[in-house]
């Protein structure tokens, strides 16, 4: 221990490594005595992995098109439901209060007091670490963390997990649509603010089907976003089919052969991506058409195909902008030599010129950055850290003259993050901009608001190895920008008045409470080693109900009814508010409120944004009658009673059912430009692919807690301030 | 008064050592300025630019105790201070003849006032009268004008007839007002320390009388260079702030001259400082953001003013200060009173897509201290603006991608054009006032015909956002203009376009679909305008302006945004990867394209020597 001590007091000083010391530390550190709940935390961890799941789905519920459909799919008719009302969603609920004493009492400690609290989280924030406290204290124990506030959540709950479905709630067998549909139900009906919602559910199913994801390997978010839409894509054809079959069932004698053709159809185009009604939607917003012009060099001959994408897929350039990568992607390409085009006028294979062109824009534009590009040295996935800068809107310039609407304009929504040294390890959060509560931050339990300019920190240059992954853009107007641009600016300028009335009482303290409430400096690495030290025990205590895929401990998700999340951080931040303000009346000396103040400007319009949330939520509560709040104050009713009356909406259940993903909707997916990166780099990427599937699927067959762990301290040892998994 | 102790000036290796050892912060050391001259070269049509040199400007590390915080968790939402790349101030003391171009343009057409005098030479020739200084700034200037050669209607100085205005008197007439403060001697806070040039005098002395300074901000350091000095690596003073960073700055060229020179700052605190070389004595200005506590994301004197100048705000307004004023704390209700029934009753609700909020008039009668007027644009950041050549227009860009023409004599809001798509970040006018180009986060550089309420040309080229635009005066004439753009990939673009030579594509089959022409009526206006008679008669500058601007009260003012197959496209002449980082400044002068990076390569690229530039 006095080796610890020492090792300790060096990394107080030199702050920048005091992180990483932490985390060495904490591995020579036994094991404190662990409560159910510290289990649980811990176990997401190993299990867990599921954060490329969290920040897609997160991304897909806040795409409200995509939302909407889901949850009104399939159309319920009488027959379907038989009880007359609508399915609901199994949930089971686990109240964490009990846990929660439990755990602070196992934990021996007391709650820290207010006046701790502060003096804490004020050296957390000026980068300094607690020499006394740091002992004992696991980075969830620190406020201010994301570990934290992650705790928090969870003990805080209500923690939801999807129960065991009813067999043939939505007339679907269950399915990886069902799952999502589960997932969004429960989303939208829960009536608490706050709440963890396990996504362990959804993810069997969609391992079930798909095998390469069968493992707790670092899995790529934007295989994951294939896969799911091609899985809804399928599951929603089989589920029109088999209506159709019922219905031709039901019509019995001579009819029965001419709908069954007629069926026939209708279902048999919708395979090769061409609409049929009432299944169509996915297509209608995901889809979108590339046209390949590949001009024969020889006899002047062009020909078009038409091609279907759920997304781009674009390659990087250093200090470059999407814009621009989305032209690259579209300019002319020599086929030659190896990669020679067959024409099918000269009868032969013949040197040609091929570009790609987008004939249709889709509603929604998923944007594949590809940062995770194979190298022959290492003979592995490198990632580029290069700068790629994306902007809020976006038109595209790579159409065909007889594009439909060219000029489509986008806005950004959402953004996949990927944390991390390469692409065998690392950390997904998605920054999701919502309808009502502005851009906000999922990482995993974790939910917080952060203001519009935060979406910029992921061009791929600031430290911390965070780069935008997948981009998503949805269709929207100029005329709604603007209205959002103003509207935005009005909350600004709205906070920005209250404050400055604030500064001028305070002078300026508010710089100090601004620090208060922000997230601190923490290292995710540590709690990855706890899980590493808890790994057997965690396998053996809660193994119960798990059928495919290893023990799995819920891995919760985010939850959020649209008030929800925000409210969650919200409610971290409401507490900081008032001990702050204590503090600032101890402070007063003029000279650092003079400090505070300058610090204050710099950080004041984040904060306002910041604040926004709370402020707005308190106005709400205690200020109806306010007139000046009058206008936010309308527009969150109406948004209220839609939520809620989304709630009365009726679930239902799956029966476990296999459903085979077929190989055409798989066809659709983003492999699609296996064949253009191919022709480019000849040996290209579809060996990546493999190598990377292989190595992935291979070792993990079954997942063994020693492997496991193996995995991780290897990473720990890698990169310090990372959570190397989940 | 708490004052920060002042840094170790000459930190030393071992004294490093030990800190290390020890395991405190370390002192960080000094390091200087670098000179280079890699070899490096463009050919475009007129001959080849030969980089001439780098100048590598330090960055200055971390202020000892603002020790920076290393935040090893990237989704830390903790706010980070703005601050921008290098932006460079230009100034030479000496008459340095104006871009012939420019006058031949000048002379061979009589342009009504859309033509006003070069900037440049408006403020030379002012610069010999400067003992007129005591009859206040308006009087000042409009002796200025009628003195050029151009035929031009000089522009009313700005708040021309608020007498609250008009400076009190000095006794003595000839004698420049200087700031308060001595910064050498100052135990402000706000300034960390201030290195002066050891033969500082002597180097003043003896430099050519028309040899270019350059003012130059990199991260929370502010440097004055002396280029056309043999060592212009040494500064001739280095100011290091304790936390802010510069993020613009601009010289006065009325004021300025051998003894003198106006220099304003604007910071990431929102504070300004106006500073005075050669004195070296300073006035912080909006202290503590008593007026506006948002960044300042640029700053330029009203041109032909001596005590006016203007900052954009990050809250997306617009702020003219006086330099000499004290700050007051400002308080826009009080103040919408006293305005002429233009007040707004709150801050909501106000449309501003058809006009300014004028927070506080020019005109109005309470003068006596800062702001002299403040506007409010749109709640979005303003990123750039620049003045017409003209003196009465200037066109703001904002991060909400439109570019506003205001008329600020006025007051008056005349047009919003729209961007692409993204933010704008740049602009600036034509040397003739005709056109206006602004570069942005749609990869493109825009050319825009304020008089006409159109859109000239997209010009593709850039591969990441455009970050400054400039005209090479030296080579526009009547009716070829050339312009040069620089962006966050690196390269350096130059452009050449003639107004007779573009055509508009052709596919004007798909004109009705979409969602840009469900604007019908609005584009159908613009594109009439635009394309007959208007383009004749683009010689009357804004009166065609001016007449729409009555007739459009019903109409809004926003120019819709063109369809691209509507729109001519422009290749550029040039590009050239000018720099490894993203640049972020660009500027043209008699004899070299000057490129700034953001991390702080200075770089000079010397004209075609086998085509001199026929100022020299």
């Amino acid at each position: 221990m006095t080796s610890l001590l020492s090792r300790f007091k060096t990394s107080a000083a030199g702050d920048a490594k005091a992180a990483g010391k932490d985390a060495q530390k904490k591995k020579e550190e036994p094991p404190p005595e662990l409560t159910p709940l510290e289990k649980l935390l811990q176990n997401a961890g190993p299990f867990g992995n599921t954060c490329y799941c969290n920040s897609m789905v997160q991304a897909l519920y806040y795409t409200t098109v995509f939302r909407e459909h889901v949850l009104n799919y399939p159309p319920l008719s009488p027959s379907e439901t038989p009880e007359g009302f609508k399915p609901k969603v199994n949930v089971v609920v686990r109240a964490p209060q009990a846990e929660n004493g439990t755990a602070n009492q196992a934990n021996g400690k007391k709650p820290l007091t207010t006046a701790e609290a502060l003096a804490r989280r004020k050296q957390i924030n000026s980068g300094q670490v607690i020499p006394g406290t740091q002992q004992g204290i696991k980075p969830e124990d620190k406020p201010d963390t994301p570990e934290y506030k992650k705790k928090q959540a969870m003990l805080k709950g209500p923690i939801l997990e999807l129960a065991q479905e009813n067999p043939g709630a939505y007339g679907m067998d269950e399915c990886t649509f069902t799952g999502l549909r589960d997932i969004f139900m429960t989303l939208v009906e829960a009536n608490s603010r706050t709440g963890v919602l396990s996504p362990q559910r959804f993810l069997e199913i969609f391992k079930r089907d798909n095998e390469m994801f069968r493992n707790s390997m670092h899995q790529d978010a934007h295989e994951f976003y294939g896969l799911v839409l091609n899985d809804v894509i399928s599951n929603v054809e089989r589920n029109a089919k088999r209506l159709y079959e019922q219905e031709a069932k039901r019509a019995n004698d001579g009819l029965l052969q001419s709908l069954e053709s007629a069926f026939s159809h209708a279902v048999m185009p919708t395979s090769n991506g061409v609409n049929s009604p009432g299944t169509g939607w996915v297509h209608d917003i995901f889809e979108g058409v590339l046209t390949s012009e590949t001009k024969c060099l020889t006899c002047e001959t062009t020909s078009q195909r038409d091609e279907t994408f759920l997304d781009l897929s674009i390659d990087l350039e250093e200090h470059s902008s999407v814009t621009s990568c989305l032209q690259k992607f579209s300019a002319e390409e020599m086929l030659c030599e190896r990669n020679k085009f067959h024409c099918d006028h000269c009868g032969g294979l013949q040197e040609a010129e091929k570009r790609m062109k987008i004939k249709r824009l889709p509603k929604v534009l998923a944007l594949h950055l590809k940062r995770f590009k194979y190298t022959e040295d290492y003979s592995r996935l490198q990632k580029l850290f290069h700068r790629v800068v994306y902007p809020y809107e976006l038109r595209m310039f790579n159409t065909t003259e007889d594009a439909e609407d060219p000029d489509r304009l986008y806005e950004l929504y959402a953004v996949i993050v990927h944390i991390g040294g390469n692409a065998y390890h690392g950390h997904y959060v998605s920054v999701i901009k919502t309808e009502d509560r502005g851009w906000l931050l999922f990482d995993d339990e974790m939910v917080e608001p952060v203001d519009k300019h935060y979406v910029r920190n992921f061009f791929g240059d600031k430290p911390g190895m965070a780069c935008a992954y997948v981009l998503l853009y949805q269709e929207t107007t100029f005329e709604k920008v603007r209205a959002q641009q103003e509207a935005e600016g009005l909350e600004e300028v709205r906070i920005a008045s209250e404050k400055a009335d604030v500064a001028t009482e305070e002078s300026g303290q508010a710089g100090l409470t601004n620090g208060l409430t922000r997230q601190v400096s923490q290292p995710n690495a540590a709690p990855s080693d706890d899980r590493e030290t808890m790994a057997k025990l965690a396998h053996a205590s809660t193994a119960p109900g798990m059928v495919l895929s290893s023990p799995a401990p819920p891995l919760p998700a985010p939850f959020n009814q649209v008030e929800g999340s925000a409210a969650l951080a919200r409610s971290q931040t409401t507490k900081a508010e008032p001990k702050s303000k204590e503090e600032k009346k101890e402070a007063k000396a003029a000279e650092k409120a003079r400090k505070a103040a300058e610090k204050e400007e710099l950080k004041a319009k984040e904060k306002q944004k910041k604040e926004r949330d709370v402020q707005l939520r308190e106005a709400q509560k205690t200020e109806a009658e306010n007139l000046k709040k009058a206008l936010e104050e309308s527009k969150k009713a109406v948004e209220d009673e839609s939520s809620k009356s989304k709630e009365s909406a009726g679930p239902s259940m799956g029966i476990l059912n296999r459903t085979n993903r077929g190989s055409k909707s798989m066809s659709r997916k983003s492999l699609n430009f296996l064949s253009k990166d191919k022709s480019k780099r000849g040996s290209g990427e579809a060996p990546t692919e493999t190598a990377q599937n292989g190595e992935a699927v291979n070792p993990e067959k079954a997942p063994h807690t020693p492997k496991i762990k193996e995995r991780f301290s290897f990473s720990l040892g890698r990169k310090k301030s990372h959570n190397v998994l989940s | 008064m708490f004052v920060l102790p002042p840094p170790p000036r000459y930190p030393t290796q071992a004294a490093y050592n030990a800190a290390v050892a020890a395991g405190q912060a370390t002192p960080m050391i000094e390091t200087n300025n670098i000179l280079t001259t890699p070899e490096e070269q463009f050919l475009v049509g007129e001959g080849t630019y030969v980089l001439k040199e780098d100048l590598h400007l330090a960055t200055p590390p971390p202020h000892p105790s603002e020790a920076p915080v290393i935040n090893p968790n990237p989704l830390a939402t903790t706010p980070q201070p703005a601050t921008a790349g290098t932006k460079v101030s230009l100034l030479s003391f000496a008459i340095r003849p104006p871009p012939p171009a420019f006058f031949r343009l000048t002379s061979a057409t009589t342009l009504s006032e859309s033509i006003a005098e070069h900037p440049n030479e408006s403020r030379e020739s002012h610069d010999a009268k400067l003992s007129s200084d005591g009859e206040g700034r308006s009087a000042s200037f409009s002796d200025g004008g009628p003195s050029t050669s151009v035929t031009a209607v000089s522009a009313p100085a700005f708040g021309e007839g608020n007498a609250s205005l008009a400076p009190e008197k000095t006794k003595d007439a000839n004698k420049k007002r200087k700031p308060k403060n001595n910064m050498t001697k100052s135990n402000s806070s706000f300034i960390s320390r201030v290195i002066i040039n050891e033969s500082f005098t002597k180097k003043l002395a003896d430099r050519p009388g028309d040899g270019l300074f350059a003012f130059a901000n990199i991260n929370r350091a502010f440097q004055w260079l002396d280029l056309s000095s043999p060592n212009k690596a040494d500064y001739l003073t280095k100011i290091l702030f304790t936390k802010a960073h510069c993020l613009c700055h601009a010289v006065n060229r009325v004021t300025k001259g051998p003894g003198h020179l106006d220099l304003i700052m604007g910071f990431s605190t929102g504070e300004i400082i106006w500073w005075e070389p050669i004195s070296q004595r300073y006035t912080r200005l909006n202290k503590n953001g008593i007026i506006n506590k948002t960044p300042v994301s640029e700053i330029q004197w009203i041109p032909g003013s001596e005590n006016h100048f203007m900052a954009a705000h990050m809250d997306g307004s617009l702020v003219v200060y006086d330099k000499e004023k004290e700050d007051a704390s400002f308080n826009p209700d009080e103040e919408e009173a006293t305005v002429d029934g233009e007040g707004e009753a709150s801050v909501r609700g106000v449309d501003h897509l058809s006009r300014i909020q004028i927070l506080k008039s020019v005109h109005s009668t309470n003068q006596k201290t800062n702001p002299v007027a403040i506007w409010k644009l749109s709640n979005q950041r303003v990123n750039a603006f620049a003045f017409s050549p003209d003196n009465r227009h200037i066109a703001v860009v904002s991060e909400d991608g439109t570019m506003r023409i205001i008329d600020y004599l006025k007051e008056q809001l005349l047009n919003i054009f729209n961007a692409y798509f993204g933010g704008l970040s740049c602009v600036c006018w034509s040397p003739d006032g005709k056109y206006v180009v602004t570069g942005g986060q749609d990869d493109l550089i825009s050319i825009w015909c304020p008089s006409e309420r159109s859109l000239i040309a997209r010009c593709r080229g850039h591969q990441s956002w455009v970050t400054s635009v400039a005209f090479d005066p030296w080579r526009c004439d009547e009716r070829n203009y050339r312009f040069g753009s620089v962006g966050e990939d690196g390269r350096l673009c130059l452009w050449d376009f003639n107004v007779g030579m573009l055509h508009r594509p052709k596919a004007t089959s798909v004109r009705h679909r979409g969602s840009i022409s469900s604007r019908n009526t609005n584009l159908q206006r613009a594109e009439t305008q635009g394309t007959t008679a208007s383009r004749m008669r683009s010689n009357s500058g804004y009166s065609g302006l001016e007449g729409a601007e009555d007739n459009i009260q019903g109409i809004s003012i926003s120019v819709p945004v063109e369809p691209r197959s509507m729109t001519a496209t422009i290749p550029p002449v040039l590009t050239k990867k000018a720099d490894k980082d993203p640049l972020c400044w660009l500027e043209f002068t008699d004899e070299s394209i000057m490129t700034s990076s953001k991390t702080g390569h200075l770089r000079t690229w010397q004209r075609p020597s086998d085509n001199p530039a026929p100022a020299k």
